[in-house]
């Protein structure tokens, strides 16, 4: 099944909608699927037209595409188990929010906290993705659990907050703080970044571009050869936070 | 009449023995007050009535025609924002929470641009934290980081630090000992001991290397950190260790620089490694006198201290999101409600513009940067002179705040029972 969603125009197109009901599972039983425009309860047909191709028997069979005005559409694919979701142009803040499987594609960019919180699935993000991409909520002590956050251009500052498990790749430049207070998984910046990792105690972020201002609270550990795109990279491994336990691995690109 | 123990109500310090002489009312002198407190009390020039924006110009208009007329603009919007609180007393905070409920609207106070970051950390790690009399009986060392107090707390030194003697420190300014970290020299550097010089944004690599110190890994610190010397660093480590108490006090140079709660977190880890070798608070220096009661207040009937959205009928928060100065960025809300703060003068130009932009109503005293950007503008008793009601000092202490005289002008309260009031009968009818 194939649902597309594309915007109508609205008298106050800045006001947010709130969309945690667009998942795969909400249209294989016909729900009456609501969202909230600002304080105001909206049936999905006041906000978007609604074209549905194609049937379904689970949700994996249900394909969601997402046009026209969406950047402030938030929590898209919010607890998300199955399926997929298209999303031709940007994307509001938590898309995908504490997703556990399938898949969103993301042609533009994203908005703040994407995958907050993730436990499974993956999200591909063919733009930027701003702030707290793949972190998690505020005074959470884990963020992303599990599955694969990818974005192709850059992200904003504390990607990949609390991180836990699971694999977020930046292919290219991060902003402040990415990794900061990260426990596990796996992060990887093809670009620049500043102060990475900060407080970390566990897992491996990965800089293959230039780390600014890195924390003198890291203690340097030999080189590692790693391989990325296809090139084999010398890397400079740090053991660190040693503010924190420092028990977390930083490899920045030498040569 | 001379009246005693007056509390001043402008800084988050709530100094509550000042004596006021009243005639007439009006504030004719203030003793013990700094010179903040003497311009609060004495040059109080107020809005004499309601005004709505007339074209280029102001029309007086009724009290009741005001609040009828904004009870309608709250009514109308889809996403209505409630900003101030901070310079207002704890029950008409409370009656603004309920206000915002009612409309599903969103209600933030002045920390989303002071010390919310200081509350998020605190979220994450908790507060290890203590009255400020504790800190003038007890404490041999003190940590002011970015902070400037002599400028923007004038009386914390006198009342609780280095100049106050207390019950374990007979010579305050002979025992205690004083540190100052900041960016750039300022008068409460000047009197520091110890004055760590950090490159801007570099706190959170200084606190870093502190926190590595105190744990023993002391090792791998390179000669500088951020543009402070490795042993200035210990020899400020050693300090605090060696303290009987210790008290660090942050400002917004440590909240609002890059890294914002990260650096705050990263300083109550910090206090929390010196725990294991002596005793040790941190407490940040709040602004506006009763910033804390919003936040009090605000978790006491919401669960979140500021930024919290009613729009789904419950209480969401999260900064970046919900605070102010981002929906107002974003060009989101559709009107806004100023209570006792004036963002015209204190947010980015964006914001102010969209202000200027949709319904904006102001409930305040006196004529500031927001009455220019608003539509209609209710002038209100000021608590601590004419009005009275409870607020909260920079340490959580909470202060009743006296009424010095009974004026002509409603209280924030009043006015806004009457908003809610409204709003209640039409959504019921
Ligand atoms: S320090 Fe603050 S509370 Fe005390 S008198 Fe001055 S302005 Fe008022």
């Amino acid at each position: 099944m194939r649902v597309t969603l594309k915007t109508r125009a609205r008298a106050k197109p800045r006001i947010p909608i709130e969309a945690e009901t667009i998942i795969p599972q909400n249209f294989l039983q016909k729900n009456d699927v609501r969202v909230y425009e600002g304080n105001k309860e909206r049936k999905l047909e006041d906000i978007f037209f609604i074209t549905i191709e194609g049937p379904a028997v689970s949700p994996d069979q249900v394909e969601i595409v997402l046009t026209g005005d969406t950047g402030v559409i938030k929590r898209v694919g919010e607890y998300m188990n199955a399926g997929r979701i298209i999303v031709e142009g940007d994307i509001g803040m938590h898309c995908g929010n504490f997703m556990s499987a399938g898949e969103i594609i993301i042609r533009g960019n994203a908005d703040s906290w994407l995958g907050r919180e993730m436990r499974g699935g993956l999200i591909r993000c063919e733009g930027n993705a701003a702030h707290y991409c793949g972190a998690g909520y505020r005074g959470e002590k884990r963020g992303m659990r599990g599955g694969t956050l990818e974005v192709l251009g850059n992200a904003g500052d504390f990607t990949a907050e609390y991180l836990c498990s699971g694999e977020v790749h930046i292919h290219g430049n991060c902003g402040d703080l990415p990794g900061v207070e990260m426990r596990g998984g796996v992060l990887t910046i093809g670009g620049d970044c500043t102060r990475p990792c900060g407080n970390m105690t566990g897992g491996t972020c990965r800089i293959f571009g230039a780390a600014h201002q890195f924390l003198p609270t890291f203690r340097r550990n030999g080189t590692e050869d790693v391989e990325y795109n296809g090139k084999r990279c010398r890397m400079a491994a740090f053991r660190g936070d040693v503010a924190n336990r420092g028990k977390g691995t930083v490899l920045v690109r030498e040569d | 009449m001379k009246i005693e123990d007056v509390v001043c109500t402008f800084c988050g310090c709530l100094c509550d023995d000042l004596v006021v002489e009243v005639e007439n009312n009006r504030v004719c002198s203030v003793e013990n007050g700094c010179t903040l407190a003497n311009e609060k009390f004495m040059r109080d020039h107020r809005l004499k009535n309601p005004i709505r924006r007339d074209g280029n110009g102001w029309k007086a208009v009724s009290y009741d025609e005001a609040i009828r007329e904004t009870a309608e603009i709250l009514l109308d919007a889809d996403r209505p924002l409630l900003y101030g609180w901070s310079g207002t007393h704890g029950e008409a905070q409370s009656v603004g929470v309920h206000l915002a409920e009612l409309i599903g609207g969103v209600i933030d106070n002045t920390s989303t641009v002071c010390h919310g970051p200081s509350i998020m950390a605190i979220q994450e790690v908790g507060h290890p934290g203590c009255t400020l009399g504790q800190v003038k009986n007890r404490a041999d060392v003190i940590v002011y980081w970015g902070a400037n107090p002599i400028d923007a707390h004038p009386r914390h030194m006198s009342r609780y630090t280095t100049y106050a003697d207390g019950f374990f420190i007979e010579n305050a300014f002979r025992d205690r000992k004083v540190i100052v970290a900041d960016v750039r020299q300022t008068e409460s550097s000047a009197i520091a001991d110890e004055f760590l010089k950090i490159d801007r944004g570099g706190d959170y690599a200084a606190l870093s290397a502190l926190r590595a110190i105190v744990r023993g890994k002391g090792d791998l610190i390179p000669s500088r950190v951020a543009g402070v010397t490795r042993e200035q660093l210990f020899r400020v480590a050693e300090i605090c260790m060696k303290a009987k108490f210790g008290a660090i006090f942050f400002g917004l140079g440590l909240t609002m620089s890059p890294g914002k709660y990260k650096n705050i977190r990263n300083a109550i880890e910090l206090t929390q490694e010196l725990n294991r070798h002596t005793k040790f608070t941190i407490s940040p220096m709040r602004g506006h006198w009763n910033v804390y009661g919003s936040n009090e207040v605000f978790t006491w009937i919401t669960g979140y201290p500021y930024a919290i959205d009613f729009a789904r009928g419950i209480a969401f928060y999260n900064p970046g999101e919900t605070t102010s100065v981002d929906i107002l960025m974003r060009g989101e809300c559709d009107a806004c409600l100023v209570v006792a703060s004036d963002p015209g003068a204190h947010f980015p130009r964006a914001c102010a513009e969209h202000l200027a932009r949709i319904p904006t109503v102001q409930i305040d005293p006196h004529v500031n940067a927001t009455t220019h950007l608003a539509t209609l503008q209710i002038p209100v008793a000021v608590t601590g002179i004419d009005a009275e009601g409870t607020a909260y000092r920079m340490d959580g202490v909470p202060i009743r705040a006296r009424k010095l005289f009974t004026g002509s002008y409603p209280n924030d309260q009043e006015i806004l029972e009457k908003i809610f009031a409204r709003v209640k009968e039409a959504k019921r009818s």
